[in-house]
């Protein structure tokens, strides 16, 4: 076995490495060729066997880092909380208050699953974020996910304590939205891992500063969660259509916590996703 | 080199990524980072030479490549490989870097890196040059001041040894 490593270490680094750079770069030009069903595969299995555990005790250390200026904000929040429960009725009416404020209504209709980032993609461009919520507590795969400012993305792997979160940025991940004040349907997708993009026909009329929401139409998605505003609209490559760029409302690279749309995407769809 | 090195060199490798994905984010200023990746691949290359260099550069490259884009699956994998190895021809072994040179070879390092992995990806030359002064400029600049500190920390620690 020892043998075989040294032959295999000699082998490499003969003629000043030239034989590993090779050899290394082969590889990467191969992974650039699979195709992306494989691609998807390997980039799963490393994802959940190293990456996720690693990410998540660093997550634990950090959680520990904090525990004695959280236990001191405890203290402080307990006696404010006995002092609220004199005041049970006024606690109430801002419940209410509160849950207006963030959308936690029932206007979709769908259990909500609150859940912690705990790790994303280490590369230039955020496209993933790691949720510590999985199939345990019933996130499932293509479940969309939101914040409190907008739609965040959708689950693409669902694993028991944990699941991936494809970002509205991910250029994979093409939704079919809609202008809330002209109601005209668009695809949006990202051209290049930052910008938001869509397309629209120019008898529309959209306009910059007009706000996009889901329009429920794609089948994992429902209507209505917000999108992002139009930051610039310009002339399309066909003159019956304008292109859009679109800030959205989350920010993604501050993202803490997010919440898990329980919504299983609509049975002709899911037949689609099986096959 | 021996098992220890390699070892060392995995914890090293480790820790690294860990701390990018995790520390990285608190030195952020307006959304710009150092890559402390890129800096552990210098500075692997330099110390032991080409074939050490490519080797962690290509698997730096790859777990980044896991979590970006499966369309753009082996772009960071090839764009390390080549730092690696080319970094890797300078090796202290060979050639003596004081620490501005060794900032340049980061700072080049940085550029043809991002260079290369911006010619696989295939982007739009309008976004690549949107991409080149709004991320690759600012944090190479980054980069480079966190890699001269880290190097200049390094080789103090190997003067105390000599």
């Amino acid at each position: 076995m020892l043998r075989a490593f040294r032959f295999v270490v000699e082998l490499f680094t003969q003629r000043h490495g030239i034989v590993a750079f090779v050899f290394f770069l082969l590889v990467g030009l191969l992974m650039r060729q699979a195709p992306n069903t494989v691609k998807q595969n390997v980039v799963s299995s490393i994802l959940g066997s190293i990456l996720y555990p690693a990410q998540m005790a660093m997550s634990s250390l950090d959680a520990y880092r904090s525990v004695v200026a959280e236990n001191e904000q405890l203290k402080q929040e307990n006696a404010r909380l006995r002092q609220e429960t004199y005041y049970a009725s006024e606690g109430l009416q801002e419940l209410t208050r509160l849950h207006a404020l963030v959308r936690f209504d029932d206007k979709w209709g769908f259990p909500i699953v609150t859940a912690r980032v705990v790790g994303h993609n280490p590369g230039r461009f955020l496209t993933t974020m790691v949720i510590n919520r999985g199939t345990h507590h019933g996130v499932h795969e293509n479940m969309p996910v939101f914040s409190m400012n907008g739609l965040v993305g959708k689950v693409t792997k669902a694993s028991y304590g944990y699941a991936r979160v494809q970002l509205l940025v991910d250029p994979n991940l093409k939704l079919s939205v809609m202008e809330r004040r002209t109601r005209v349907v668009g695809f949006l997708e990202s051209v290049d891992g930052l910008m938001l993009s869509a397309m629209v026909p120019t008898h529309a009329g959209v306009k910059v500063g007009d706000t996009l929401i889901t329009s429920g139409l794609g089948g994992i998605f429902p209507k209505g969660i917000p999108v992002g505003t139009v930051k610039t609209v310009r002339q399309a490559d066909l003159d019956v259509m304008r292109q859009m760029y679109v800030e959205p409302f989350q920010e993604f690279s501050t993202l803490e916590e997010v919440f898990v749309m329980e919504k299983e995407p609509d049975w002709i769809i899911q037949e689609m996703l099986d096959e | 080199m021996n098992k220890m090195k390699w070892f060392k060199l995995f914890l090293l490798f480790i820790l690294c990524f860990v701390l990018q994905t995790t520390v990285g984010d608190w030195l952020k200023i307006f959304d710009v980072g150092p890559d402390f990746v890129i800096i552990m691949i210098v500075a692997i290359a330099i110390k032991y030479g080409p074939a050490t260099g490519c080797f962690w550069g290509f698997f730096a490259g790859f777990m980044q490549d896991i979590y970006a884009p499966v369309e753009w699956l082996g772009a960071h994998t090839i764009a390390m490989t080549v730092l690696g190895f080319v970094v890797g021809q300078l090796e202290e072994r060979f050639l003596t870097l004081n620490l501005p040179a060794k900032t340049a070879v980061l700072a080049i390092g940085f550029f043809v890196c991002d260079m290369i992995y911006f010619l696989l990806t295939g982007l739009e030359k309008d976004v690549v040059t949107s991409l080149f002064f709004s991320k690759t400029v600012p944090e190479c600049l980054y980069t480079v001041v966190v890699g001269a500190v880290v190097f200049h920390l390094s080789s103090g620690k190997m003067k105390r040894r000599v």
